[in-house]
Order: structure tokens, then C-alpha cells, then sequence
């Protein structure tokens, strides 16, 4: 019986593991790609591991000047989750203590917020942005108008991370001679802050590959993300796979190795806030 | 990487602190302001360029008027102008079919490895969180990636379909005009996909082993269990995830803009990227804001009934 | 006398809902007063604007002398005990302690002093360094009990601080609370649902039903006086039993509405053919015959040892709680009798009690 159990366990876990493999083949056909030297990446059949591994990263670094794009990714990311973390979280606060008709159509209007896709979006934002004058600061308006893009999403995760924090808390701290604003940053903020930098590091992460602004409101090569930059290196009939492979695995491993330490607090901050 | 929507609610309704005192430090007007900061910054960066995006599907907006700030009001021209192209209709098409078979095969295949992961087994919760990977990725790189698995001469994809013969020739995924659509529906599909299984996973956790031990000691089989107990007790979660399927796939840009920009002649393009093409290739921008407007309809009602709804639940 | 807490028609309404009508209590310094009656009473919002966690819509609250309406919390220096202990989680026992006099800007090393000082009285000496999840239930108690006598505030504010302890612990605990009270002399205003906890600790106590003090005074008082049939009831277990009944002709006796028509002498005059509601406390029913006896039949007998409570077959039901085993009497009659002082009236009307 227990032989048995244990038999049926492994089965699963097997099935389990060829199906995250299937899942996970684009992203280690990428790193393979990316090791292929150049007759090998046309090399039929495709062979499945690499015969001469070879990572050209410093060449394709240079070539394509990544550390430029990158630091304007960081830049940009950057940017947004300073002002998403610094207006948010206040936000997010309040909506998850107070309960009132305002509050309730607070919520609604930054919820329907929420779902404007950005391609939509961006057609009032560049034209509004550049009556303005906000162009001339090309990546202060992609990191602004990003910003309003995702704050929503961080307001509600943080509101369910709030709501999880017991009132009597907040309510001891104010009795016992704190002010609201005392007993938020020493109360509230250490009992949310897993929830809170789960929060930050998604609008982080999602904000180091966005695309659709960057494109649209940045002219100058010298100031455009990383996404945009792959985007010109693919371009129409790229042959050079071996290239765009290595600039994607740059770019994306540091991304997969926080999501891989960080996984389960990622997972769960996502399922206790988010899904409900 | 795609936004959840959330409506969760588990605050409870009695003991509000009603901010006491006369100082701003002492709140009655804290909850206000900090409110208010953030809903500033988004009527200033959202819901004007939202009602701009309105004015401007009603004036004559290109490259000399941009400036702006007194166009010419054209009533809906570019409404007519939109909607009479000869694209139009691929378009719209596109569109539906690009939504629905995205939201159907993402919840098909989430549910699905869901169910499967919901089992016990040892590192399944890890394992399952694993998926997330392909949503946390940058849309662009995995636009990248797929344009490359699905390259038309080399590509690993058209070798697999080969060697295991599903099909003699190689298929020209991204250059054949009634296959490029399906191209980025895989590799939406691919980004969707754990999304929807940890959202369903939630729910499926939600329901108590004592209802299946209930339903087992009654007779029920387990295809039975399935339909009589996970389908009904799911039917809120099920619904939550096709409206945020569908509100995320309407949002997908990433993807065209990487593997088909919308071609082969408007072969794969879709309202989201053709309103961006509109404005930003062909600077017909009144025109732009114009599907735009009637996208952001389509999507604000889908997330309101989707809102208003779970409102309901939580308030029952 | 010195006032130290004054609640002034108090009045709070959440929306259309009126949570407390016009409340006026006075409270001595050094009183322990308890606030007392059904959930929902309106006790634990009275308490949470004490303590300034609630706005009131109207009337005026003041503490030593001072007004503090609209004051907020951290103005009106009070300690408060809440039900769930609230004890910061990311805080030691020791953080916890300390908490209100760093906030004031007192140094760490006087907090610390003072922490270890509160640490001896409440016997947590060993627990400094522990977060509040690795303590017990009771651990958890006297932490929030030591955090809240760290500084000297106006008053003690409990918000039924003993529900998540076992029945055990909450007995010791009782003691506890009011000997730390005695010791310390100050003012505590105490919230519970259970009326034995607030006529054990309390000097005062305090009945609300619905938002409204029904009646307030020293525990025995509620117990030997009570002013209607709500508190009649509320107070004292098991319950009063009340039975409908009407006077005799002679103004000096009360029928019954049992079968037989039993008749009771009661320790004063009321109108002949008043109909009233009779409150029997089960106590005072004492087996045996004597000049006022009822004869009741028996449904059934539950025995604690100490003490047996016989339900009787009758309509209403009838608990008679007794001091002896009652040995034998499982079915049949019991005679009772009723010391005639100990037989409460009410107005079938307005509930109230009527005079004898």
C-alpha cells in the first residue's frame, strides 16, 4: 500500500517535470541559441546542445551597445517604482482601513484604470505629452506615463496586504500615543513590508520590459530600454539568432533569477492579494 | 507580463477609523490625501489623456495639428474613415478570433495543469510556481523567442512538426498571412497560460477535501466529482478568469509588435496595434484615437461587468 | 468626588444606525467599572470612544477634568487591553513594552528599565526577548496586561481581555486584573459579555442594551434591585425564570399563571388584579415545604455535585438550581419555597420593575 503511494508520487512528479520542460523549452531554446555559433544556428535538423558552446556576450554587449539600453531600462524602472511605491502605498493603506461610498468609487475608478492597455493609451499621452513639452524629457514621460499604468495594480496588491495587517494593531499603537502617520510607517508598514516589496519588485520587474511607451515617446537611440533596442536588432529579416538569442538571455536572466530566489513570496503575494 | 485585476475584499465593516482630531497628522483628512495622491496622478496621467483620447477621435489630428491646441472638429469622420477601410473587417475578426482562442486555449490548458499540480506530490507548489517565469518575462523577448522557434526556415518548431509528421512542408508561421495570427495567439497562449493556472489554483484550494469526501462516500466517481462539485464551486473563479483573460489579451502588444507587426498585410493585426499603427506609422492620429475610444469601451465593460459582479459575490 | 472619566449624552450613529442614545456615565477616580450586556449593545463602541478610536456624533467626553471630544487618540493617555492583545508581532515582548514610551521620546535605556521594572510585577522576566508568536495564550495576556501599566495613563481601558483564555486561566486572570488595579490605583473601565467576569471584578457596573444604560450601580445592587426585566435577567446565573401572573384580591399575594394556579406571598401591596411578570430567581426557589411553597412538576434533574438544576414540566419552564443532590427526584413534584422578599414584579408593559 505505502509502495504503492510511493510509486504513484513519483509518477506525478515525473509528469510534473516533462510538463514545466515542455513549458520552459522557449527559454532554454534560447540559451542554446544563444551558445550556437553561426552554422550551427541553421544547422538541420537543429541540434539541441550546443557542439561548440560558445556565449558571445561581450561582442553582442558591445555591438548593440546594451549597456546604454539597459541603464535606461533600470532608469526607467527605476523611476516608475519610486513614484508607484511613494503615491501608492499610502493608497493602498487607506482603501484596505476606511469603508465608505467615496472609497468604494475611489477603488472602482483606479480598478477601471487599470485595465487601459497601453497601446490604447498612448495616442493621448503623445500628443498631450509633447503640447506639453514633456517630450523634450523623453524618459521622464515614458517613466510617467508607465507609472499611471501600473499604479493601479500595486495600489490593489498593497490594499490586500493592508487589509491583512489586524485594525486593533494600528488602533493600540494610536492609543498608546502614536499619531496615525506614526503608527502607519511603525505599524503597518514592517507588518506589510513582505507585501510591499513583492509589489515593487513586480511593477520593478514589468516596468524593465515595457515597450509600447518607450517606443512611442523616445526618439534618441542613446535614450531608449533595452526592449526597444531588441526590437531594432530583430528587425524585419533578422538571420542573426545567435545575436538576438544572446542579447534576449542578457536581458533576461537577471529578471529569471530574482523570480527563482524569490518564487514562492512572488507566487503568494500574487495569490493572497491579487486573485482572491 | 500581463496585470491581475483584483476586486478582493476582505475588509471587514464595522470599526472604521474614522480619522479623529483636528490635525492632518492625526488623519481626518489622512485617508483623503494619500487617496488623493494617487488618484491625482492618475486622472492627470490617465483619465485626462482618456477624455483627450475622446476630443481628439473628433478633431482632425496629424503631424501639421499636433500642436495644436485649436483642430478643426471633423464630427465622426474618423469613426467613418476607420470603419470603411477595407481592413477593417480582417481587423475586427482578428481581434475576436485572436481573443477568443487565446482566453479558450489559456484556460483550457491552465485549468487543466491546475487540476493537475493541485494533486500532492512532493515540490508541486514549486514546480507550479516555476510557470510563472513565462509571465514575468518582458513580452518583447518572448515575442523574440517565439519568432525564432517559429521561424519559417529554421525554426525548431517547423523541424518537430517535420520529424514527427504532422506535416510534410514547413509551415511560414510569420509570412503567410492566414497563419501569422495563430503564430501570436501561440505565443499569447504560452505568456497566458500560468497566469490562469495559479488563479484557478487559488480556487481550486479554496474548495474543502471534506465536500470531494462527501461526494466520494455518496458513489461519485471521480469524472463525476468533476462535474458536480470543481465545475459549479468554480463557476465565480471561471469567470473571473475569462474576464481578466480577456482584458489582458485585448491589452497584448508586445507580442505583434515582435513576431508579425500585424502582417503580412494586416494579416495578424488586431484594434490594439492597428490604433497604435494608425497614429505612430501613418500619423492618421484622429483616426487612432478613434479605434482607440472604441477599444477602451469594449475593455471598460468587460472589467466592469467583470467588477460589478464580484461585488455582488463579496456583498451576498 | 474626583471624576475622572465624564461621558456626557453621548450620542453615535453609524450611518442611519444609532449605536449609542445619549449616554451619561460618571466615572470616580480609582473606580473599576464594568460595561456589560449582549454582544451588540453598543459597550465595546462606548469604550472605543473613550479611547478616541471613535468619533461621537454628539455630547461631550471628558478625562480629568479635560475635554476631549474630538481629541484623538494619543491626546487623551489611556492604555487599552484589546480582546485580540494586539501585541505588534514584529516587536519583542520587550519592543511591545517600551513601544508608547519611545513614541513619547523617553531613551531607550529608562524604557528598558522601566520595561523590566513592569517585567517583575507581571512575571515576564524571562520572556524579554520573545516575539509574541513563541508565547502562549496566557503569556500573550500578561504581556498586553504589562505593555498597558508601562506608563501611568488616566485610565485602563479592557476590551473583554480574557475571552481567549480558558475557562481556568480567566478565573486567575480575574484576580489578576484586579489586584493589579488595587495596586495601582488608577481608573479601569472594563468591557465584557460575561456578567460574572464584571460583578467579580467590577465596583460599578454598567448594563447596556440596544445603545442605552439600562441600569448601573454596584454589582449587588444590580443583582438584589434590578430596575426591569432585561437586567433582571442579564444579571445572575442561571437566569431568572419570570412567569406571568396576576395579583390576588387581597393585593398581598401573586397568582400564578401555572397549572394549579400556585399563590405566592410577595413583601408588599399592589393593585388587586394587576397582571404581572413574576421573576423567580432559580437560587432562590429552596427545596422543601414551608409557608410560601409551590409544588412543581419535575422534567428533568442535572447534577453538578455541587449543585443540581431541575427544569420543571411546566409552561414557561421553571429552573430551580438547588445546593443539594436531590436525591431521588428525577420525576414527579418538587415543593419550593420562596423567601417572600426575594419575588421580583414587573410591569408585563414596559418590562419595568414594579415597586414593593
Amino acid at each position: 500500500m505505502l509502495r504503492d503511494e510511493r510509486l504513484t508520487q513519483f509518477a506525478l512528479l515525473f509528469v510534473a517535470l516533462a510538463m514545466v520542460a515542455t513549458y520552459m523549452f522557449p527559454v532554454y531554446w534560447m540559451y542554446v541559441t544563444a551558445l550556437k555559433t553561426g552554422t550551427e544556428i541553421t544547422a538541420w535538423p537543429p541540434s539541441f546542445w550546443p557542439a561548440n558552446p560558445d556565449f558571445a556576450a561581450v561582442e553582442v554587449w558591445q555591438r548593440m551597445r546594451m549597456g546604454t539600453y539597459l541603464k535606461n531600462s533600470a532608469i526607467i524602472a527605476v523611476g516608475v517604482t519610486a513614484i508607484v511605491v511613494v503615491l501608492g502605498t499610502g493608497c493602498g493603506y487607506a482603501l484596505a482601513r476606511v469603508r465608505s461610498r467615496w472609497m468604494d468609487v475611489a477603488l472602482f475608478s483606479i480598478l477601471m484604470m487599470q485595465v487601459l492597455p497601453s497601446s490604447l493609451m498612448i495616442t493621448p499621452i503623445f500628443v498631450s505629452f509633447s503640447q506639453i513639452g514633456l517630450l523634450d524629457y523623453p524618459r521622464t514621460s515614458v517613466i510617467l506615463a508607465q507609472a499611471a499604468k501600473v499604479l493601479p495594480f500595486y495600489v490593489v496588491l498593497t490594499r490586500a496586504t493592508f487589509a491583512q495587517v489586524p485594525r486593533e494593531l494600528e488602533e493600540s499603537a494610536l492609543v498608546e500615543g502614536n499619531s496615525r502617520i506614526g503608527a502607519f510607517f511603525s505599524i503597518n508598514v514592517p507588518l506589510a513590508r513582505n507585501g510591499i516589496l513583492v509589489a515593487a519588485l513586480l511593477i520593478f520587474l514589468q516596468s524593465l520590459g515595457e515597450y509600447v511607451y518607450s517606443r512611442s515617446l523616445i526618439q534618441s537611440r542613446a535614450l531608449q530600454p533595452a526592449t526597444v533596442g531588441l526590437q531594432s536588432f530583430m528587425g524585419p529579416n533578422t538571420s542573426d539568432w545567435q545575436g538576438v538569442m544572446t542579447y534576449a538571455a542578457i536581458y533576461v536572466t537577471p529578471i529569471i533569477l530574482f523570480f527563482v530566489f524569490l518564487q514562492r513570496q512572488i507566487v503568494s503575494g500574487l495569490t493572497s492579494g491579487a486573485l482572491k | 507580463m500581463t496585470v491581475p485585476l483584483s476586486t478582493t475584499d476582505s475588509m471587514p465593516t464595522v470599526g472604521t477609523i474614522r480619522a479623529s482630531g483636528p490635525s492632518f497628522r492625526d488623519g481626518r483628512g489622512l485617508d483623503r490625501v494619500l487617496v488623493w495622491l494617487t488618484l491625482g496622478f492618475l486622472v492627470a496621467f490617465s483619465a485626462l489623456p482618456l477624455v483627450y483620447n475622446v476630443v481628439m477621435s473628433f478633431q482632425s489630428v496629424d503631424l501639421f495639428t499636433i500642436a495644436s491646441f485649436d483642430r478643426p472638429f471633423v464630427g465622426l469622420d474618423n469613426y467613418k474613415a476607420v470603419l470603411s477601410q477595407r481592413a477593417t473587417g480582417t481587423i475586427v475578426r482578428n481581434t475576436a478570433v485572436f481573443v477568443g482562442l487565446s482566453v479558450a486555449l489559456q484556460l483550457t490548458i491552465g485549468f487543466g495543469l491546475a487540476l493537475y499540480f493541485q494533486q500532492r506530490f512532493p515540490g508541486s507548489t514549486w514546480l507550479r510556481g516555476l510557470f510563472l517565469a513565462g509571465w514575468i518575462m518582458p513580452g518583447l523577448v518572448v515575442g523574440g523567442v517565439w519568432s525564432w522557434i517559429l521561424a519559417g526556415d529554421f525554426g525548431v518548431m517547423n523541424w518537430a512538426l517535420q520529424a514527427t509528421g504532422i506535416t510534410s512542408d514547413k509551415i511560414f508561421w510569420l509570412s503567410d498571412p492566414s497563419i501569422a495570427l495563430y503564430s501570436v495567439i501561440i505565443a499569447n497562449v504560452w505568456v497566458g497560460v500560468p497566469f490562469n493556472m495559479i488563479l484557478l489554483s487559488v480556487g481550486l484550494a479554496a474548495i474543502p477535501d471534506d465536500v470531494y469526501e462527501a461526494a466520494e462516500m455518496d458513489g461519485a466517481g471521480r469524472i463525476w466529482r468533476f462535474l458536480t462539485i470543481t465545475l459549479p464551486l468554480m463557476r465565480a473563479q471561471l469567470g473571473a478568469v475569462i474576464s481578466l483573460g480577456i482584458i489582458f489579451t485585448l491589452q497584448q502588444f508586445d507580442l505583434f509588435a515582435a513576431l508579425t507587426q500585424g502582417g503580412p498585410s494586416n494579416g495578424s493585426n488586431v484594434m490594439q496595434y492597428w490604433s497604435w499603427e494608425l497614429s505612430f506609422q501613418h500619423y492618421r492620429i484622429g483616426q487612432g484615437a478613434a479605434v482607440s475610444v472604441l477599444m477602451i469601451l469594449v475593455v471598460i465593460c468587460v472589467a466592469a461587468i467583470y467588477v460589478r459582479s464580484t461585488r455582488h459575490e463579496h456583498a451576498a | 468626588m474626583n471624576m475622572q472619566i465624564e461621558i456626557d449624552g453621548v450620542d453615535k450613529h453609524y450611518g442611519a444606525y444609532h449605536a449609542l442614545k445619549h449616554i451619561d456615565l460618571r466615572i470616580p477616580q480609582g473606580q473599576f467599572v464594568a460595561l456589560v450586556g449582549p454582544s451588540g449593545c453598543g459597550k465595546s463602541t462606548l469604550l472605543r470612544t473613550i479611547a478616541g478610536l471613535e468619533t461621537i456624533t454628539s455630547g461631550a467626553i471628558r478625562i480629568a477634568g479635560k475635554d476631549v471630544s474630538s481629541a484623538p487618540p494619543r491626546a487623551r493617555d489611556l492604555a487599552m487591553v484589546f480582546q485580540s492583545y494586539a501585541l505588534y508581532p514584529h516587536k519583542t515582548v520587550a519592543g511591545n513594552m517600551m513601544y508608547s514610551m519611545r513614541i513619547r521620546g523617553i531613551s531607550r535605556a529608562k524604557a528598558r528599565a522601566r520595561a523590566e521594572e513592569i517585567a517583575k510585577i507581571t512575571g515576564l522576566e524571562a520572556l524579554m526577548d520573545r516575539y509574541p508568536r513563541e508565547l502562549s495564550g496566557g503569556q500573550r495576556q500578561r504581556v498586553a496586561m504589562g505593555r498597558a501599566i508601562m506608563r501611568e495613563p488616566q485610565a485602563f481601558l479592557f476590551d473583554e481581555p480574557l475571552s481567549n483564555l480558558d475557562a481556568a486561566l480567566r478565573v486567575h486572570m480575574r484576580a489578576e486584573i484586579r489586584k493589579l488595579h488595587d495596586r495601582i490605583g488608577a481608573t479601569s473601565v472594563y468591557v465584557t459579555h460575561d456578567q460574572i467576569e464584571a460583578m467579580t471584578m467590577a465596583d460599578h457596573v454598567v448594563v447596556l442594551r440596544a445603545g442605552v444604560i439600562e441600569q448601573q450601580g454596584a454589582p449587588l445592587d444590580l443583582y438584589d434591585r434590578p430596575v426591569n426585566r432585561f437586567v433582571a435577567g442579564f444579571i445572575g446565573s442561571p437566569a431568572m425564570n419570570f412567569v406571568p401572573g396576576r395579583i390576588d384580591s387581597d393585593g398581598a399575594h401573586v397568582i400564578l399563571d401555572l397549572p394549579d394556579n400556585p399563590r405566592l406571598a410577595i413583601a408588599g401591596r399592589r393593585p388587586a388584579q394587576e397582571a404581572v411578570t413574576v421573576g423567580l430567581r432559580p437560587e432562590h426557589l429552596i427545596p422543601g415545604d414551608g409557608p410560601n411553597a409551590l409544588t412543581l412538576p419535575v422534567r428533568s434533574v442535572e447534577r453538578t455535585g455541587s449543585a443540581s438544576y431541575v427544569r420543571t414540566d411546566t409552561q414557561p419552564h421553571l429552573m430551580i438550581a438547588a445546593a443539594d443532590r436531590l436525591a431521588g427526584v428525577d420525576a414527579g413534584t418538587l415543593s419550593v419555597t420562596i423567601d417572600p422578599t426575594l419575588v421580583h414584579l414587573f410591569s408585563p408593559e414596559d418590562e419595568t420593575a414594579l415597586a414593593l
